[in-house]
């Protein structure tokens, strides 16, 4: 059953003319890896707002349609309440620090205290999630004192306390570096894997090829493309998608100027599937070569 | 950088609970206005003195005493040069001289400004900010306030860094810092303007960040530690209102 | 309008003891240079060294032959114009234009002639009709763009980019390498601080690998990018076109698909 449901969404922001979102429409289901791709201002941010009210409960404006996240129509429920069904972690790694608390374990307290969990339910969420980040050993430190990419990962773990159903990330990693961002990657497919609907907005089209099970095309405010990353991508690097949303990662741009096809059709998203494909082709010319 | 001064350790003080802390500084400033003599002051001064020492902050509160050092001894100065009482020269420097009355009117002035600073210290210096905050909370402050006083306690050494961070880059794009007073302060003012509104981003970015982890919940908030009270509380407390009994005893019914 | 910048042996350290740039000689002059490393590698701090945000602890740095130490940072920036990686480590005016014109005043331009330099450089980086905005009521990838455009504007003949393709979309990381690709075409020195590998090979002749502080590698883009061992001692990854090939045994590094796909082609037209 989806846990994500989202129906005809239409939304305007308070003094703007134009849609920021206009009809989207998609469902997720429990687990699931979902991307969503796009340029800037095609309505990646809103969306992700979207799904946990801030859309349009902080932001007011004209909303349209029907969000239901966990079995909870969003427009009719407040944010806090949502909270504790859906996490969302934000762009800037600084600014979703509290800034209340000294330790990296209080930090990821402080949604827990102000959600008013049982305190005997406090230590073991706290160590669960802090673990699954990989931060336990780092509990005592300031969170003022962490790399980006840690910062980025306790903001994860302060929301997965909650024991949210969904995750939503808006792009997570833009500011952090190659490792930062495999940190980051590999924690929110760790999720997936315990069952939680991954939801990220992201310009990394090479990490989403291998990770995600599902790419969401936005361009103007509208869902223009949902499928499989190999669906999506075969179409980006065909350029039939609308004003290059999604731009294919290299190889799979390299692929599509070769033929290289998947033995399922379409072409390779990822290193490894590029390799597979290549291999025999270049091993067989080689082959000719030192006949 | 830090803007909280609390110093964590292990002593009698700072193992205390926030409230008890609370009412000791409340009680020592109290007594500070209710007993006015100058030998009063000085015994309490002793008093405050030797409760920072045995609780290990007294380094920590030297440099507070140095900072207001300035202010006491403008007192001293002020009060010796001019006072209607003054009768008796004490020193004369030329034309310029202190007179006795004066000057211990000055001592009692700055006695009293330094036992309500070493009464706040005692609070401050061996008090984690973070706990004094959760232990009002918990008694009905509202949670916003006590969000409000511990992020700016926080955010105050980001705001600083940043301010060092564009001074760089304007210096990088050919303004000129270098050099006289006057070129110095001209590029401080704009970098008033960037702090204020990249501050104002910032917090509307953390209002978001605090929306998505509950904090406009109307349900009470919880708290991750049980409160505790260590068995010296009690005692400590009952002495605090001794000594504010024997205070007030001693002002109105034995005339100190 | 060339300029020529040389770090000689440079160490520098924030706090003594925590040595972070030991012994660091490189000279940059006209073209692009990728300066490429983890976190923590020496990156941003050596760019400071190169504006004179600071000064070395030892060995110098000479900007067209004139030693760092006796120059102030305003006089440098006539040669050498910084891009921070953070925007708002920078931006500090209440209107585009005032922050983008604000390089231009300091260097002696007139208003008139700011204000033309600023608007076509707001035009390069694909900002348009945002002159009169708060830089802070727009997102962060514009945000950069508009720091970007507030040192294009100063016409330095020298250009430090940290970490220019932060938050930028396709179409933006394009834009930005063809403002790379020009400045290289008009004989600029042009320094990028760079995480996007796919960025550097494309738009920089020459990378420079840091590690821990010193250089590790130093060559043109296709040679340091086919060492993957030289890569992996300092926590990076070649391009993932340049992996491919590599991983397919090719002989040649690509460096864009585009290259790739002429290298299959002319080994299989050459084998058939």
């Amino acid at each position: 059953m989806a846990v994500v449901e989202v129906e005809n969404l239409r939304y305007r922001y308070p003094r703007q003319t134009t849609l920021a979102l206009d009809g989207v429409s998609f469902t997720a289901e429990p687990g699931e890896f979902v991307g969503i791709v796009g340029p800037n201002l095609s309505g990646k941010s809103t969306l992700c707002h979207a799904l946990i009210g801030l859309v349009p409960h902080f932001y007011k404006g004209a909303i349209g349609g029907r969000v239901v996240v966990a079995g909870l129509d969003v427009h009719q429920t407040p944010v806090a309440e949502m909270s504790r069904r859906v996490g969302l972690v934000f762009q800037n790694p600084f600014t979703q620090i509290t800034g209340a608390k000294l330790t990296v374990y209080e930090e990821v307290a402080f949604g827990l205290e102000y959600t008013g969990a049982p305190r005997e339910e406090m230590a073991p969420r706290i160590e669960e999630a802090l673990r699954l980040l990989g931060l336990w050993e780092l509990r005592d430190r300031s969170p003022f004192a962490l790399s980006g990419g840690q910062m980025q990962r306790l903001a994860i773990a302060s929301v997965l306390a909650m024991r949210p159903q969904v995750l939503v990330l808006d792009e997570p990693t833009s500011q952090l570096d190659p490792a930062g961002t495999r940190e980051v990657f590999d924690a929110a497919a760790t999720l997936c894997r315990q069952g939680i609907t991954v939801i990220m907005a992201e310009h990394k089209i090479e990490l989403l090829a291998e990770h995600a099970d599902r790419l969401l095309v936005l361009h103007q405010g509208r869902l223009v493309a949902d499928g499989t990353p190999r669906d999506i991508l075969t179409r980006a690097a065909s350029r039939e998608l609308p004003g290059e949303p999604a731009p294919a990662p290299p190889v799979t741009q390299a692929a599509a100027s070769l033929d290289w096809r998947m033995p399922g059709g379409g072409f390779p998203v990822t290193l490894a599937e590029a390799v597979a494909v290549g291999r025999p082709i270049v091993e067989r010319h080689s082959g000719v070569d030192s006949r | 950088m830090r803007v909280s001064l609390y110093v964590s350790a292990d002593t009698w003080l700072h193992r205390l609970d926030p409230m008890t802390k609370l009412l000791m500084a409340a009680t020592g400033v109290t007594l500070t206005f209710i007993l006015t003599r100058t030998e009063s002051a000085a015994v309490l001064l002793a008093i405050f003195l030797a409760a920072l020492g045995t609780g290990r902050v007294l380094r920590q509160a030297a440099s507070v005493f140095a900072g207001v050092g300035i202010v006491a001894a403008t007192f001293l100065i002020v009060q010796g040069l001019v006072h209607p009482t003054n009768a008796t020269p004490l020193i004369a420097l030329g034309p310029v001289v202190l007179y006795t009355e004066g000057l211990l009117i000055g001592l009692r002035l700055a006695l009293r400004l330094y036992n309500i600073l070493s009464a706040t210290l005692i609070l401050v210096l061996a008090t984690n900010p973070a706990d004094l905050t959760e232990a009002l909370v918990r008694r009905g402050a509202p949670a916003r306030l006590g969000y409000v006083i511990m992020s700016v306690l926080q955010i105050i050494p980001t705001m600083v860094a940043q301010s060092a961070a564009i001074t760089d880059a304007q210096r990088s794009r050919g303004m000129e810092t270098e050099g006289s007073l006057w070129t110095r302060a001209k590029a401080f003012l704009p970098l008033m303007g960037p702090l204020v509104t990249s501050s104002l981003i910032a917090t509307e970015e953390r209002a978001l960040a605090l929306e998505v982890r509950g904090f406009g919940s109307t349900v009470r908030p919880t708290f991750l530690r049980a409160e505790t009270r260590p068995p010296h509380a009690v005692p400590v407390r009952i002495l605090c209102v001794l000594t504010l009994a024997l205070g007030a005893t001693g002002r109105w019914v034995l005339g100190w | 309008m060339s300029a020529v910048i040389e770090a000689r042996s440079v160490h520098f350290h924030y706090t003594p003891g925590v040595p972070v740039l030991t012994g660091v000689t490189l000279s940059l002059g006209p073209g692009a240079t990728a300066i490429i490393g983890q976190n923590g590698a020496g990156k941003s701090t050596f760019v400071r060294l190169l504006n004179g945000l600071l000064k070395p602890v030892s060995g110098s740095i000479l900007v067209n032959g004139a030693d760092t130490r006796s120059l102030t940072v305003a006089s440098l920036a006539r040669t050498v114009g910084l891009v921070f990686q953070n925007p708002s480590d920078q931006l500090f005016k209440s209107r585009v234009i005032d922050e983008v014109t604000f390089g231009p005043l300091n260097l002696g331009f007139s208003r008139e002639e700011a204000e033309e330099r600023a608007r076509e450089a707001l035009a390069q980086v694909g900002l348009h009709g945002v002159e009169t905005r708060n830089p802070y009521d727009l997102g962060l990838a514009e945000r950069k763009l508009v720091t970007i455009a507030s040192v294009l504007a100063m016409g330095t003949s020298a250009l430090i980019f940290d970490e220019p393709t932060i938050a930028q979309d396709y179409a933006g990381v394009r834009r930005l390498g063809k403002i790379v690709d020009e400045l290289t075409a008009a004989g600029r020195t042009v320094i990028v601080i760079s995480h996007d590998m796919d960025f550097v090979a494309r738009h920089c002749h020459r990378v420079v690998v840091f590690s821990r502080g010193r250089v590790l590698a130093d060559g043109d883009a296709a040679s340091v990018f086919s060492r993957p061992d030289i890569l992996q001692q300092a926590a990076l990854e070649a391009p993932q076109i340049a992996r491919l090939a590599h991983a397919l045994s090719m002989d040649q590094t690509p460096l864009t698909p585009e290259q790739f796909v002429d290298l299959v082609r002319r080994r299989l037209s050459g084998s058939s």
